[in-house]
């Protein structure tokens, strides 16, 4: 005699949350202290329309006329047009690409148990960095900033922000980050990291003077670009995968600027977390600047410490998309060559197809690696204040 | 061995599937139809854990080189035999349960049974949890 089950709608995965406790190599108790930051959200509108209430009546009309109109021959990182299957909003009767903070909650905030968030926006949108007038740049990302705070910031403690700034006129980006500095959810700022010109040169010291000045860290996601910037030296890839092996490139060209101009020389309070961008270019690159530092420092002089001692005390890198070497072995090597207990934050890139749960990404770490990873290393890069810490924790 | 009634033939389609959950464990299974024949998986991929049955059944593109003048015309085969899981898109054959991208990995499969109008799911006792 065969016996029925009725059929439930709901796929249960995990426990309640991904839960720090159910974590590899978890031994801390998840309500009395952040145990998990997880620095790579992509919170998205549903459509441009959204954000007409937040541009002037000139860029209204500027949006209605063109749309976005934003350049760029990049890749949506959304294969088979969509973001993760398994998380569709019925409601919208097609796929989510996190269109509200409901379903951030629902499916990300509550499920896995996220200490904080931070919002990172729609990596398409961050080709506002290739576009040819500078101040619609601008008002379309004040325009984003503030439709950000009424439907995310505003209404949960866990959803912390980077401030999403153009870098194609930078003194429009200072106002920017001058404009929402004060409010305690801006916890860093956000730069495309393809850019018109490499992070170091003198044009956007503006900007990291200004995140400087109010203690913010800049967390560049890449993306961005232009129609005349390409991905690599020698011009654009035809194929997607192609182009994911490109960013590690673009980050490690964009720190060996910060570090080479002297950029933590000028400002030494300042940070720069690049996201999503792999993480083991770190080590060769920390490597190589050592050794070229003590053969031709001459050259630049104004480095007074090793190359690796800036890396380590003012870039983080992010664990999305984590490496998965053959042999676990090797994954406690590189963590070891990267610094990761001073280097990495916890990056899912949610909801990304690609993304990483905190319960997987890792092996089984020791507890301090682990707090480091998952929560410490971000807290000491963003703003985040005790305040903010207890409303969450309590 | 224990036997254990999932649904309807009706219930799932050429192309359909349907999760049941709880079924060993929180997980459950997927039951998919493809071109009539029916296969049980269980909804964990042996990858990263992501709930494989809720992914994408398509099929894959194929050629036999790259593009050229005269070569390399990319074809699409097995459509509705293949599930892409939603975490990290790695296929899966539905009927075989093995992973087309990685040859050492396989999701578990459960012989299916069909009574009349019945899918029946074999399984051993120690597999089932009921429900509540």
């Amino acid at each position: 005699m065969a016996q029925t089950i009725d059929k439930l709608e709901q796929i249960h995965i995990g426990k309640k949350g991904a839960a720090p406790i159910a974590a590899p190599g978890w031994a801390g108790k998840p309500a009395d202290r952040v145990t998990l930051v997880d620095c790579d959200v992509h919170h998205n509108f549903h459509d441009p329309h959204q954000l007409l209430p937040y541009l002037p009546k000139f860029y209204q009309e500027h949006l209605l006329d063109q749309g976005l109109h934003l350049p760029g021959a990049g890749y949506a990182n959304t294969p088979f047009r969509r973001t993760r299957p398994d998380i569709k909003d019925p409601a919208l009767q097609e796929r989510d690409f996190n269109f509200s903070l409901e379903f951030t909650q629902k499916e990300l905030l509550d499920r896995w148990n996220i200490d904080f968030a931070l919002l990172t926006g729609p990596p398409v949108f961050l080709a506002v960095a290739g576009l040819p007038d500078p101040d619609w740049a601008a008002a379309l990302v004040t325009a984003f900033n503030d439709w950000t705070i009424e439907h995310w910031l505003d209404r949960d403690p866990r959803v912390v922000n980077a401030i999403l700034v153009a870098p194609n006129d930078p003194a429009l980006a200072v106002k920017e980050i001058q404009r929402l500095a004060h409010r305690k959810d801006t916890v860093a700022v956000m730069m495309p990291m393809q850019t018109p010109d490499l992070f170091g040169k003198r044009r956007y010291h503006p900007i990291w003077e200004a995140c400087a000045e109010h203690d913010l860290p800049v967390v560049s996601h890449i993306g961005g670009g232009s129609p005349g910037s390409t991905p690599t030296p020698v011009g654009f890839p035809s194929y997607y995968m192609e182009n994911r092996m490109t960013r590690p490139s673009v980050a490690s060209a964009q720190a060996a600027s910060l570090i080479v101009e002297g950029v933590f020389e000028k400002f030494p309070n300042f940070k720069v977390a690049l996201i999503e961008v792999q993480q083991m270019w770190a080590a060769p690159l920390m490597w190589h600047m050592d050794a070229d530092w003590k053969a031709i420092g001459d050259q630049t002089p104004w480095l007074k410490r090793l190359p690796s001692e800036y890396f380590r005390e003012h870039i983080r890198i992010g664990s999305q998309p984590m490496h998965e070497p053959p042999q676990t072995e090797q994954v406690y090597q590189m963590l070891e060559m990267l610094h990761a207990d001073e280097t990495l934050i916890f990056c899912s890139d949610f909801p990304h197809f690609d993304w990483n749960d905190p319960v997987t990404v890792l092996p089984k770490l020791d507890e301090r690696m682990h707090r480091r990873i998952f929560a410490e290393n971000a807290l000491d890069l963003l703003r985040i204040s005790d305040d903010m810490i207890e409303a969450v924790v309590a | 061995m224990k036997r254990i009634v999932v649904g309807k033939v009706a219930e799932i389609p050429v192309g359909g599937r349907k999760i049941i959950v709880p079924f060993r464990g929180r997980a459950g299974i997927g039951i998919f139809n493809v071109n009539g024949s029916f296969y049980a998986l269980r909804n964990i991929c042996p990858h990263k854990r992501g709930p494989l049955c809720t992914g994408e059944v398509a099929g894959r593109s194929s050629t036999t080189a790259p593009p050229s003048l005269t070569d390399g015309f990319v074809g699409y085969e097995r459509e509705g035999e293949i599930i892409r899981c939603p975490w990290h898109a790695w296929q899966f054959d539905i009927a075989s349960g093995e992973c087309l991208v990685d040859p050492d990995l396989r999701v578990k499969t459960y012989p299916i049974i069909i009574d009349g109008d019945d899918i029946i799911v074999d399984v051993d006792v120690s597999d089932f949890v009921a429900k509540g």
